[in-house]
């Protein structure tokens, strides 16, 4: 039976991570925590959904389910791309309060514009992947909740590849490391902070589509409220470290999943707990770098 | 460098008579609503000011103290569910109002915990993990179940009652916060904001400050709460205490400025009264709207709405007054002998104040070793300082210098002994140690830029003010003469230095070597015995660093101070001191007199670099 | 001042040069100028203004007034990273080391705007032949070599641009006497083998050794040059201007 629950716990906290790694490869390159990810990803998803049930304006084309979901992959990467041109840069100097305070705003730009002007009641769920069920160690995953884990292994390691045997990748961390000398050796931080956000979003746009689509819900800050699990889990494993924050995610995930039969507030709960706790004991997290706290 | 945040750029109020006859002519306005506003209009005006309540106190954390809170609406929403439990129990509407304002301080402090131990912005992650438990909380207990009501007293039952009460408790709030700024507490909260690091030089501890800060905002937001309740008569839902509310709060904040009461009440209005006020189409375009300037004011208009109304006051003061005129920056050379009396003054402080008679300044550093890490900073260092010296401290870069300041006032991890006045200080809290009498001042300026001249000069004097943050905002038992005599020495030492013209000019504005000077002055404010200069010549021009060995020697025969001088323009050193330490990658390499020390080889191959006094080499 | 015996046709030209940090004003009116191949010292003690000089050659701190060529090309304010295909590197000051990064990915780093991989090769080829310490320690993260390994590096790192212009901020810093020769020989080294030319900014007078032309520089300002022979005998104008008149 525990082991049903931790199984499920653990396939939650995959979820859970997909975003998590966005904010991670933000934070390292650029030492911003973006809170807007999570309606980055839902925006693009409210407009793949709004494509898919009443037609492109002026097109008149339905998307299917799946081209909903790209949609919101491709909205999302546009975001960090406008969001890191427009808003970050010029930014740059400003101390951390200023830059936290910004990415809220875009957050809730985006959630009061999906609030207001592309709403639909109740989320009509397309359907994505079917509704198999597949059964592992006693637990019940469905295809959703699959597809979460796999996409998040996928794109977890995907990153590790492209930033351990690529250029782009060498020269991002080269800009974790030292911003100044990065660009003393030609590196273009720019380019990388664009990679960083872009990429970010886009994966939050994917998440986006794949959390809705498990829980069946897509509200203004449903995402915002996903991301939240998402940094606490980055905050407890460690926030400049991509597999740290991973293994928080899923530890987050096994977690809550145990509280649940207790009650919401419990799961809410006992994620304050842990995040007070690791924030007063271990803030770099436990699998972080002392520096730079 | 870094650069000044755009929020802490507030410029330094005019008052002009246009500006404020359109202040009172808007308090009419205000006053008169009842009469004209029908009741269920009143109602969104009054849930507004409890908004605009909840936003000062949000403000007094991210303005003031530069810490970050998402969870606002939802510790409004703890106020308001502790006044409705209370009230519901027939406790009386003041002792409701004051329970919530006690439970709410409570739950923020916790929250705010974390910040004892970090710097960085995870606190405001704690803070969005408690939004999204507080409403979950609130959904899954009975806690706002519409059958509990705040039994509001029968002479406050009218919509007109209430919505006195209501202007009334904004006014409180706005009062009380401007009692903090002008008072230790406020500027300990701003000192946490610009200089953390160095705040232990003012006698500021900064995790219990920061902690105060969370304690004070949640009793304000708790205070809002109950109103809040109070209006509402009974809860129903957790949605005005859900994240958007939360996040709108923190647009409030910004848009109407963070120095600004009166931006951000106007930016309340905007945002809680107006779409609700506006024919029903429009409201939607109003909030995205809002959203919208929230990223265009950190942008572009940090100052906010705030901003624009000083601004706006300046001009129209201009108008009707003519042009002000700017004072010259460059600080009046003054004849210190010609101030002797301001000197002698500053120099002793009242027993009142330190409950303390001058003593001889003595310090004595034996074996002292500071180290980071694997790096040896400072290597069994001795050292003595006699009153009355000008002693300098000299060497090459990484030498140790400032890592011994740092060692006397406890910014930096130490073994061994350093006493000054036969006690000890390195068993003592950093924040005592200027307690003690000994003031520094910093290589890279250690005051708040976004502060005026004068202000900083208050600051300094942390430590002669050791009275309760609570006693000094409500201006008990004396904090009100304590602050007027600190006043009175901060223009005592403005007047020495002959910064007085610029007292009310904001410190990150004036030109850096001014600037410097006003950090020795800061320093010499807080009446101490012994003074450490870090590199106060660094950035002077040649005139102002001759004036400055002037100043100097001034300061000890005038001011009777013993000064240590931490130079790298050896010539200055060698004018002015009377002994005079070289050190060398942390350990001490020559003492004597500064014409002795600069003629020991060690010392010239020090600065010349290692191996150059070796026999000529033939060209590579 | 002007500089003496100004080099035709110069690498590096910096004419009248001010800046500073907000309203504090560092530089005033430095000029200096480099020629092809050629080892240049400044010299200054601390707070003179050396690493501002170089920082703001390099497009990390905003110029005032004045400009700065490059072969004659007017790069005043163009941004590092540009410099590096136009052939001039900057090791800053304390190395600059990536410290969790390894000296290979360090050493990959300096040729990063070299899009040829087989010349990329070569060069990699060339630098451990060099320094055969860095090839040793090829998979050691940065932060874990000693200083004088550190110095290597970033030479190393530096070279693998194949730069026509080295500048050097202070090489000698938290080195022991025996590594500052060792980092100055080095230097020489680089200089006659590659023929790139070296700005080498520095407090410690041993690099007169090795330069063709020096100045002094003191709160912001040259106030001496010299070239050739005279350079040796700057030590005593040097000692002046460290620690007073009257030494």
């Amino acid at each position: 039976m525990i082991g049903s629950e931790i199984v499920t716990g653990l396939t939650i906290g995959a979820g859970y991570s997909l975003l998590a790694v966005g904010v991670v490869l933000v934070y390292t390159s650029t030492r911003v925590l973006s809170l807007a990810l999570g309606e980055m990803g839902a925006f693009g998803f409210y407009l793949g959904v709004k494509f898919y049930l009443h037609g492109v304006p002026l097109l008149g084309w339905h998307l299917s389910a799946f081209e909903a979901g790209i949609t919101a992959i491709v909205v999302g990467a546009l975001l960090g791309f406008l969001v890191e041109r427009f808003i970050m840069r010029p930014l740059t100097a400003r101390p951390g309060i200023d830059k936290l305070i910004v990415t809220l705003g875009v957050a809730l730009v985006l959630a009061l514009v999906e609030l207001n002007f592309i709403s639909f009641d109740p989320y009509p769920a397309p359907p994505f992947l079917g509704s198999g069920h597949f059964v592992l160690l006693g637990a019940t995953l469905t295809t959703s909740r699959i597809a979460e884990l796999a996409t998040a292994a996928g794109a977890a390691g995907v990153l590790y590849l492209v930033l351990n045997r690529t250029k782009l990748g060498l020269a991002t961390r080269a800009t974790t490391s030292d911003p100044t000398v990065a660009r003393l050796l030609g590196v273009k931080v720019n380019t990388v902070y664009r990679f960083a956000w872009v990429t970010a979003g886009g994966l939050a746009g994917l998440a986006g589509a794949l959390v809705s689509n498990t829980n069946g819900v897509l509200l203004p800050f449903s995402l915002t409220t996903a991301l939240l699990s998402s940094l606490a889990g980055a905050v407890v494993g460690g926030l400049d470290s991509l597999g740290g924050a991973i293994a928080g995610c899923l530890l987050l995930g096994v977690v809550q999943n145990l509280a649940q039969p207790y009650g919401i507030a419990y799961e809410s709960g006992i994620t304050l707990v842990i995040v007070l706790v690791v924030l007063l004991v271990r803030p770099q997290g436990v699998f972080g770098r002392s520096s730079a706290f | 460098m870094p650069s000044d945040s755009g929020f802490r750029r507030p410029q330094v109020e005019r008052r002009s008579l246009p500006g404020l006859i359109v202040a009172l002519l808007a308090l009419v306005v205000v006053l008169a609503a009842p009469a004209l506003l029908p009741g269920f209009k009143l109602d969104y005006l009054e849930t507004a000011i409890s908004f605009a309540v909840a936003a000062l106190s949000l403000n007094l954390l991210v303005g003031l103290t530069g810490q970050l809170s998402i969870a606002h609406a939802a510790f409004l929403g703890v106020g308001s569910v502790v006044a409705v439990e209370l009230g519901s129990r027939g406790l009386a509407w003041p002792l409701v109002f004051l329970g919530s304002m006690l439970a709410t301080a409570g739950a923020v402090a916790v929250v705010g915990l974390p910040s004892l131990r970090i710097r960085g912005l995870q606190v405001a992650i704690g803070t969005l993990v408690f939004q999204a438990f507080a409403v979950d909380l609130a959904n899954s207990t009975g806690v706002l179940a519409a059958t509990r009501s705040f039994n509001r007293p029968g002479y406050l039952q009218s919509a007109g009652h209430i919505y006195y009460l209501s202007l009334a408790v904004l006014a409180l709030v706005a009062f009380l916060l401007r009692r903090i700024r002008v008072t230790r507490a406020g500027r300990s909260f701003v000192a946490v904001r610009d200089v953390e690091a160095r705040a232990a030089a003012f006698g500021i501890t900064a995790g219990r400050t920061k902690l105060l800060a969370y304690a004070l905002s949640g009793a304000l937001v708790g205070l809002g709460g109950a109103l809040f309740a109070f209006q509402q008569n009974s809860l129903g839902s957790a949605v005005p205490f859900g994240l958007q509310p939360s996040l709108l709060l923190i647009a409030v904040v910004v848009v109407g400025g963070a120095r600004s009461s009166a931006g951000i009440v106007i930016a309340s209005f905007f945002i809680y009264a107006l779409p609700s006020l506006a024919p029903s189409g429009l409201s939607k375009y109003i909030q995205v709207v809002f959203a919208l300037f929230l990223i265009l004011a950190v942008l572009f208009q940090p100052e906010g709405i705030g901003g624009v109304l000083k601004d706006l006051n300046q001009r129209l003061g201009d108008l009707v007054a003519g042009e002000r005129e700017r004072p010259n920056p460059r600080p009046m050379p003054t004849d210190p002998v010609e101030k002797a009396h301001s000197a002698t003054a500053l120099r002793q402080v009242p027993r009142s104040l330190s409950g303390r008679l001058p003593v001889p300044a003595l310090l004595s550093a034996r074996d002292v070793t500071v180290q980071y890490g694997g790096v040896q900073a400072l290597q069994g260092l001795n050292l003595e300082v006699r009153r009355g010296e000008i002693v300098g401290l000299i060497g090459a870069n990484g030498a140790g210098k400032s890592t011994f300041f740092n060692a006397v006032s406890g910014l930096a991890p130490v073994r061994g002994s350093i006493r000054y006045r036969n006690r000890e200080l390195t068993t003592a809290p950093p924040a005592n140690r200027s307690g003690a009498g000994l003031v520094r001042t910093f290589q890279d300026m250690g005051l708040v830029r976004a502060d005026t001249v004068r202000e900083n000069l208050l600051l300094s004097q942390g430590w002669l003010a050791r009275y309760p943050a609570a006693a000094g905002i409500l201006g008990l038992a004396g904090t009100l003469p304590t602050e007027k005599e600190l006043r009175r020495r901060a223009d005592m030492a403005l007047d020495l230095f002959g910064l007085d013209h610029l007292a009310e000019e904001r410190l990150g504005d004036l030109p850096y070597g001014t600037m410097r000077i006003v950090e020795i002055a800061a320093a010499v404010a807080a009446g101490p015995d012994m003074l450490l200069l870090d590199e106060a010549s660094a950035g002077l021009t040649p005139e102002e660093a001759n004036q400055l060995g002037y100043r100097f020697n001034a300061l000890r025969d005038e001011l009777s101070l013993t000064l240590v001088i931490i130079e790298h323009h050896v010539p200055l050193i060698a004018r002015v001191c009377d002994y005079c330490y070289c050190l060398e990658s942390g350990r001490l390499i020559a003492e004597g007199t500064p014409a002795e020390v600069v003629a020991e080889p060690d010392v010239i191959e020090s600065f010349l670099g290692a191996g150059s006094l070796k026999p000529a080499r033939g060209s590579v | 001042m002007s500089a003496a015996g100004s080099v035709p046709n110069p690498l590096l030209e910096v004419d009248r040069l001010c800046s500073g940090y907000g309203s504090l004003q560092v530089l005033f009116d430095v000029s200096l100028t480099v020629g092809p191949g050629e080892v240049v010292a400044l010299m200054g003690s601390n707070g003179a203004g050396k690493t501002t000089t170089l920082r703001t050659i390099t497009g990390l701190l905003k110029t005032m007034s004045g400009t700065v060529r490059l072969d004659g090309r007017n790069i005043t304010g163009q941004p590092p990273e540009a410099l590096v295909p136009q052939g001039l590197v900057m090791v800053p000051e304390g190395r600059g080391m990536l410290r969790e990064l390894t000296v290979q990915e360090n050493l990959e780093l300096g040729a990063f705007t070299n899009s040829d991989r087989s010349s990329v090769a070569r060069l990699m080829d060339q630098t451990f032949t060099t320094f055969p310490i860095l090839a040793e320690r090829r998979q050691q993260k940065a932060g874990t070599l000693s200083g004088g390994q550190q110095q290597m590096l970033a030479l190393g790192r530096a070279l693998m641009a194949a730069p026509r212009l080295m500048l050097v901020d202070e090489a000698s810093l938290g080195l022991s006497p025996i590594m500052t020769e060792t980092a100055f020989n080095l230097i020489a080294e680089v200089n006659s083998t590659t023929g790139a030319a070296v700005l080498i900014v520095e407090q410690n007078v041993l690099a007169l050794d090795l330069a063709h032309r020096a100045y002094v520089l003191e709160k912001g300002q040259i106030v001496a040059t010299a070239e050739g022979a005279e350079v040796r005998s700057m030590q005593g104008r040097l000692r002046e201007a460290y620690l007073g008149a009257g030494h």
